[in-house]
């Protein structure tokens, strides 16, 4: 079980990861260095903010109906914390674009949306195609 | 004690801040937990199903969670963002941003746990269907997401618009209808649009030819229980750009307020009611595509009465602004 949600953490954390080096570079040599960093810094925390979710999994699945929600307030009350640490340094820092600090936070659901998009379409293409 | 416009837009900008982060947490918590609560049922039926429930809860979770990081962002700009303060109706501006975002994260973090609740029990009763599962999902709770972000866009626009020319009397209530319009009306649409992609997911897990119909048949649900989270964006649209004349008068400014609580508030039945009707329809498409289109018929007919209540609401604010 434990390993089923590690490998999707090591799958999507990887991919966005690589998509906001990417973009960081890209953005980077454009001139556009606090797009890039703010970027990168908030991909970095989103992919964090994912593996506590993850790992905090269990502790939730061994509750009932209510006292999950209890938890899941608990543990959503301490990942906000996480996920304001690069939002409040780039509202503290010049050298980090806010923005793009805030499109870094939402890299993992981007990533995650794209994968399964893409599968889907895939799958379409796959039926369409004539057989024999 | 006397305060100046500064210290006055620190106190709205707490207050705001505070609102958006308490509001927003409630509807993910309760989003996340029911989504939790289903795994454990799911993975009691068959534990070995154990690794691809864990993987689907955490993805719907993950995405489950946006409008609450909405709300966070909003709150993390309020605290720490340095106003200029030309207008005491930022003071106002400030407060209405961060209480329409908290507000229109609710619905949506409910509604986003609904389908990640059903595919990780649909995965249990028909584990080959587990991909196209998670797939129907997390477009389900990605659309959930809609409202919220509607919420977001009204409340970025109320912090960043210039506000020094316009009259403080009545814009102070155009600016906060604004807010409570479009963030209660989110709330509706948000807890609807997850009701109809949990049928969805059922209909999919019970149902595997039925798929393709099931996920149609949720967008189209989806779509109309939405509208009424658009009325609301709209008013606050009108509310916000409108220009008003200075006037010293109360009631002009209570009719501006009036018209967003109107719009705000009316907006939440519907779009449950409406999410109540298509979860409905969904279920019994799915089960007998046959009657497809006379079930899609009858749902379009229920849901366009469901939503005459939240036309009622916007006909008032529109009376509220333009005739009184």
């Amino acid at each position: 079980m434990i390993d089923a949600t590690r490998k999707i953490q090591k799958k999507y954390g990887s991919q966005a990861i690589f998509i906001a080096i990417v973009a960081a570079i890209a953005a980077i040599l454009a001139g556009a260095r606090p797009i890039g960093k703010g970027l990168l810094l908030g991909t970095i925390f989103s992919v964090v903010n994912f593996v506590v979710m993850a790992e905090s999994l269990p502790l939730r699945m061994r509750q009932n109906g209510k006292k999950s929600v209890f938890f899941s307030f608990g543990g959503i009350c301490m990942r906000y914390v996480l996920i304001s640490i690069p939002l409040v340094l780039a509202l503290k820092s010049e050298k980090f674009n806010f923005y793009a600090t805030v499109a870094g936070i939402f890299m993992i659901q981007a990533v995650i949306l794209i994968n399964r998009l893409m599968e889907l379409m895939h799958v379409k293409r796959s039926n369409i195609r004539p057989t024999g | 004690m006397e305060l100046d416009v500064q210290t006055w837009l620190k106190i709205a900008a707490f207050s705001g801040g505070g609102l958006a982060i308490g509001f927003g947490a409630i509807g993910a918590a309760i989003g996340e937990g029911h989504t939790a609560a289903k795994a454990n049922h799911a993975i009691s039926r068959n534990p070995e199903m154990a690794g691809d429930v864990f993987k689907s809860m955490l993805v719907g979770q993950a995405v489950a969670e946006s409008a609450a990081i909405f709300s966070l962002v909003i709150a993390l700009i309020l605290l720490f963002s340095e106003f200029s303060a030309t207008s005491f109706i930022m003071v106002w501006a400030v407060f209405s941003a961060g209480l329409c975002t908290g507000l229109g994260a609710i619905g949506s973090g409910i509604g986003a746990g609904y389908p990640a609740g059903a595919a990780c029990e649909g995965m249990v009763r028909q584990p080959e269907m587990s991909n196209r599962l998670t797939t129907n999902m997390l477009i389900g709770s990605a659309v959930c997401q809609t409202p919220s972000v509607f919420a977001l866009v009204v409340s970025f626009i109320l912090i960043y618009t210039d506000y020094s020319t316009k009259p403080m009397w009545p814009m102070w209530a155009a600016v906060l209808g604004a807010g409570l319009s479009a963030g209660l009306s989110a709330i509706g649409a948000g807890i609807g649009s997850g009701l109809v992609a949990q049928s969805s997911c059922e209909g999919i897990s019970r149902q595997p030819k039925a798929t393709a119909i099931a996920t149609n048949s949720m967008l189209l649900g989806q779509a109309i229980t939405q509208t009424t989270a658009i009325y609301g964006l709209l008013i606050s649209f009108i509310l916000l750009f409108k220009n008003y004349p200075a006037s010293d008068a109360i009631a002009p400014a209570m009719a501006l307020l009036g018209a967003g609580l109107c719009m705000g508030i009316g907006g939440i039945g519907p779009g449950i009611g409406e999410g109540i009707t298509a979860q409905s329809a969904v279920t019994w498409i799915v089960r007998n595509r046959e009657s497809a289109g006379e079930i899609t018929r009858t749902m379009l007919v229920g849901m366009a009465v469901s939503e005459s209540t939240g036309i009622y609401s916007m006909v008032i604010a529109l009376i509220l602004l333009f005739v009184v």
